[in-house]
């Protein structure tokens, strides 16, 4: 029996506003408790909500960043449930209106462009947070304590269809929504921070199957790294169930990353009865073409884009993906290199292999002012044409991550060129050949490692630096015709 | 002592001509609130040391010819639904006997900047949820022209402090009825303003699309100043509209009477006062004529469908973990359970399940979803009644006040006492409630007057030549009791 899974992310994206979604608290990022905290997002008797616009703004931007159809009259909703951090005991979120529907997102797959649906993307008002006290979880706690700064935090929900089939896939989904959503400028798309949360809701059935299995939802992955593993458990849980012929039950797991594994939360009888209605409060928004038209003027580059951009510089789609999803000053970076030194692959691959490298190793955050895609397209011009070797390149690089230098003049005054001066060349290999006829009658083929050690003995007699691959084959030439 | 309190107009030419200050004014009704009080109960709390405080600065602006406008000076009581900052807003709940609030309703601040002097706070059905104010946790309001009958609600409290003299005005708030009926019970005017005119901020929700605060006053002229100086648009109430009010071309004013609320349900009393305006109105060369809305007749249905259903959860943050009473137990749950159980009355409660059951899967189309859809269609009938006429008159009560405990048993029977206030509220229109006469038994009979949204002024208007045209002078029983001995 085959069996194949079927996934569906929801992922709650925390935009980066000044001001909450219904008040004008400020946004904080604080462990100080509720410090940003008003009669309206704590919930207070007679307090009232008024929208927070250029949220609604995000919103319509992410809708059409994820190519979703806007609704024109969008509406809140109160979603019902009584929770200690939930100060007025109902959400504010969207129900059958939501801001975007049907949209999708291009996603790339090693060298392969797959499309995720999206189903609908809709706003809703974050909680506060509950901290237990004593034990961490809310079953053995001693006490809980309350923080609201939180509460009210504007929040978008993205909701895929079922459309996504391996962790991979999931991933690869996150990633590109991560991006778009910085891209945007409409969240920080800090995964350590919360700023993007996600669930999956996964079901395992058999391949040949119209149907789609028992729904199972798993909560509590809090990096790329869970989210993948996560799945993987789960599908391979749910594949040993059903070939054990047993049912998986529908409920809410979640991952514990300690044990990595899946763990019951719930069973879910039916679905909670929320009783959504339309909040009496907020009336509907109104998102016309005005509105919608000032938003796209807030939306260029998106990581489509930049792809696009990237692939048309050379790269392959995977490479493309990767700079898309780095820095944008890497991304930038790379296009004003590659402009003058015309090889794509090699300014990729020393971009992201030896500049992020060392920077890393030098713990650089930000490339130095005077880095610029001038100096750096001359230093790796200059290891392509064989002026200087690939070590004295890296060489070069920590130096001008250090100070101000011009690469070619510190390369000649640090007697770093190569000479690739075949005839200055072929007088050192004669020489050396001449010096060790032992070495050279054991010589079986080019491929010997002691030709290795031959190229060695001639770049040691040189007094200028010579180009070691032009040694090399002026001596094959020499011994082998 | 007692004597029945000037207009408003007329107490700012004593105050401007330094014939009284406004702290001898706030003495009187400081005075006749405390003997008053032991018989109506309509205070939950009476602030007199800083309302003297005030009263005192008044003065000195009066002094000084610095006055803040007609309003400086006037003693003014608020429902206890109304935040005012430093002060208990319990909303007649045990739920919320301890709670003070940190900030000012809009309406409280907007009286504030006027210098309106706050007498106190005033008892009302729990939660504004109740025709009679025998809800309230901490007892009920007695009618000032009876005592052995209740002075209507929820704004009970409200309309008998205004009818007793124990304050010149009052602020309501009124979902089915609430400013309307008990301002009808006890002979005063009462004005529920069109949705969106009066910010609601700061007013305890009960069903968020119905609520409207309004003023409780002895004279149209007196709701005319007190709604000039609380109307407008609020930043902090998305419902908040920046009205552009109709005016009055005419001369000549085209009323409706509605058939609907003129036959069996309404008693002949009430009937008879609506004949007597409708009289006096051809005598002017008004065109009175009767109008039919069948809808009507599901507003109560509807009405008993919406407010449950948004008071569901607008109570749903009562639940004892930030404010509040709060009942020990070993889960945050069973806290928010118990806490629910204990600090929630029956009829609170009962409209608390009402509602959850309406919004409930399986249930929603068939009951809230549907009450929308006739809601709806009642905003068009009168839209479209309103092209042919500029007013619509009704009875603003059934009947006149009833006695304590003839309706508890009844709820059906109580609910039935906001027949003719309900259409406004769910239709988003001004309502004002005039008194016009006096039933067999001495109590109060008012007629009401509806207008379309935003006609507010025109309404205040019209009503005040009805008021002028029909002369109600009388005053209730209590008050003359009290000035003979």
């Amino acid at each position: 029996m085959n069996l194949k899974a079927t996934i569906g992310m929801e992922t709650h994206v925390e935009l980066d506003t000044k001001s909450k979604m219904f008040c004008s608290c400020e946004v904080v990022e604080t462990d100080e408790p509720n410090i940003s905290v008003c009669p309206t997002c704590l919930g207070l008797p007679g307090a009232l909500p008024v929208p927070n616009k250029t949220a609604i703004q995000y919103i319509v931007m992410l809708s059409l960043g994820a190519n979703c159809k806007i609704t024109n009259e969008g509406m809140f909703h109160r979603k019902n449930y009584f929770y200690p951090d939930l100060p007025k005991n109902y959400q504010i979120s969207q129900f059958d209106f939501p801001v975007g529907v049907n949209g999708s997102l291009e996603i790339v797959l090693d060298e392969e462009l797959h499309s995720v649906e999206i189903e609908r993307v809709h706003m809703e008002e974050d909680t506060g947070k509950s901290v237990h006290m004593g034990s961490g979880r809310i079953d053995s706690a001693t006490s809980t304590l309350l923080d609201f700064n939180r509460s009210g935090v504007p929040l978008v929900e993205v909701v895929t269809k079922p459309v996504i089939s391996t962790s991979k896939m999931a991933v690869a989904y996150i990633e590109e929504l991560r991006q778009l959503v910085i891209d945007l400028g409409i969240s920080k798309g800090k995964l350590e921070k919360g700023n993007l949360r996600f669930d999956a809701n996964i079901s395992v059935a058999n391949e040949d199957s119209n149907e789609l299995g028992t729904k199972v939802e798993i909560k509590n992955m809090n990096s790329l790294k869970s989210l993948e593993k996560a799945i993987d458990y789960e599908i391979m849980r749910q594949s040993k169930q059903i070939k054990k012929g047993e049912s998986v039950i529908q409920e809410t797991r979640h991952w514990d990353e300690n044990k990595q594994v899946t763990i019951s939360m719930r069973t879910k009888e039916g679905s909670a009865d929320y009783r959504y209605f339309s909040d009496p409060d907020l009336p509907n928004m109104i998102i016309d073409e005005e509105f919608i038209n000032n938003s796209k003027k807030n939306i260029q580059n998106l990581p489509t884009d930049k792809r696009k951009t990237l692939k048309e510089s050379g790269l392959s789609l995977s490479d493309s993906n990767y700079l898309d999803k780095g820095d944008k000053w890497l991304y930038d970076l790379y296009l004003s290199t590659v402009e003058n030194t015309k090889d794509s692959k090699s300014t990729f691959n020393f971009l992201t292999g030896e500049l992020q490298g060392q920077m890393r190793k030098a713990e650089i955050d930000e490339l130095p002012d005077w880095v610029d895609s001038e100096k750096i397209s001359n230093l790796i011009n200059l290891f392509e044409t064989n002026e200087v070797s690939f070590t004295s390149a890296k060489d070069i690089l920590a130096k001008l991550l250090g100070e101000d230098i011009d690469p070619k003049t510190y390369a000649t005054d640090n007697n770093l060129i190569q000479s690739s001066d075949d005839e200055e060349i072929k007088t050192l290999v004669t020489s050396v050949i001449k010096e060790n006829q032992d070495i050279v009658e054991r010589l079986e083929d080019p491929e010997d490692k002691l030709v290795g050690f031959l190229v060695g003995q001639v770049m040691k007699s040189s007094v200028n630096k010579v180009n070691p691959g032009s040694v090399k084959d002026i001596l094959l030439k020499e011994l082998f015709g | 002592m007692a004597e029945k309190i000037p207009s408003i107009s007329k107490i700012n030419e004593l105050f401007q001509n330094k014939e009284m200050k406004p702290s001898e004014l706030f003495e009187q009704v400081y005075e006749t609130a405390s003997y008053t009080e032991s018989v109506l109960h309509a205070h939950l709390e009476l602030f007199y040391d800083e309302g003297l405080k005030l009263s005192k600065e008044s003065d000195k602006r009066y002094k000084k010819n610095e006055s803040l406008g007609l309003l400086d000076g006037i003693p003014i009581a608020i429902k206890d639904n109304i935040n005012i900052y430093g002060y208990k807003t319990t909303c007649s709940s045990k739920m919320l006997s301890n709670y003070v609030s940190p900030y000012d309703a809009t309406v409280v601040t907007s009286l504030k900047k006027a210098g309106t002097i706050f007498t106190g706070k005033t008892n009302l059905d729990e939660f504004a949820m109740g025709s009679s104010t025998e809800n309230s946790a901490y007892g009920p309001t007695k009618n000032p022209w009876n005592p052995d009958f209740v002075p209507g609600g929820s704004s009970g409290g409200s309309a008998a402090v205004v009818s007793a003299g124990s304050a010149v005005a009052s602020l309501g708030s009124d979902t089915g009825g609430s400013i309307r009926q008990p301002a009808s019970f006890c002979g005063v005017v009462g004005f529920k303003p069109t949705y969106g005119t009066v910010s609601r901020y700061g007013l305890i929700a009960f069903a968020s699309s119905l609520d409207q605060i309004g003023p409780i006053t002895n004279t149209v002229d007196d709701t005319r100043i007190i709604f000039n100086e609380i109307q407008g648009y609020d930043s902090k109430d998305a419902t908040s509209i920046t009205p552009v009010y109709t005016k009055l071309e005419n001369k000549k004013i085209k009323v409706g009477i509605l058939k609907e609320l003129m036959q069996e349900g309404v008693s002949n009393e009430s009937q008879n006062e609506v004949n007597k305006v409708v009289n006096q109105l051809r005598e002017k060369g008004h065109d009175v004529t009767e109008i039919s809305l069948p809808l009507t007749e599901m507003a109560l249905s509807v009405y008993y469908l919406i407010a449950p259903a948004e008071c569901s959860a607008n109570l749903s943050r009562f639940d004892g973990v930030r404010y509040g009473i709060r009942e020990d137990a070993s889960t945050s749950y069973e806290m928010m359970n118990k806490t629910r159980s204990v600090g929630f009355g029956e009829e609170v409660k009962k409209r608390i399940l009402l509602g959850t059951y309406a919004l409930s899967a399986g249930y929603f189309d068939e009951y809230y979803g549907r009450a929308l859809k006739v809601r709806s269609k009642i905003i068009t009938d009168f839209k479209t009644a309103f092209d042919k006429v500029d007013f619509i008159l009704s009875p603003t009560t059934p009947t006149p006040a009833f006695g304590f405990g003839e309706k508890t048993k009844n709820p059906l029977e109580m609910y039935l006492s906001d027949l003719c206030t309900i259409p406004a509220n769910l239709a988003g229109l001004p309502a004002i409630s005039i008194p016009t006469g006096l039933s067999e038994n001495n109590l109060p009979l008012s007629v009401q007057i509806m207008g379309k949204p935003c006609s507010d002024y025109s309404l205040i208007d019209f009503a005040e030549s009805i008021e002028e045209m029909v002369e109600f002078n009388s005053s209730p029983n209590l008050l003359k009791e009290n000035s003979e001995s």
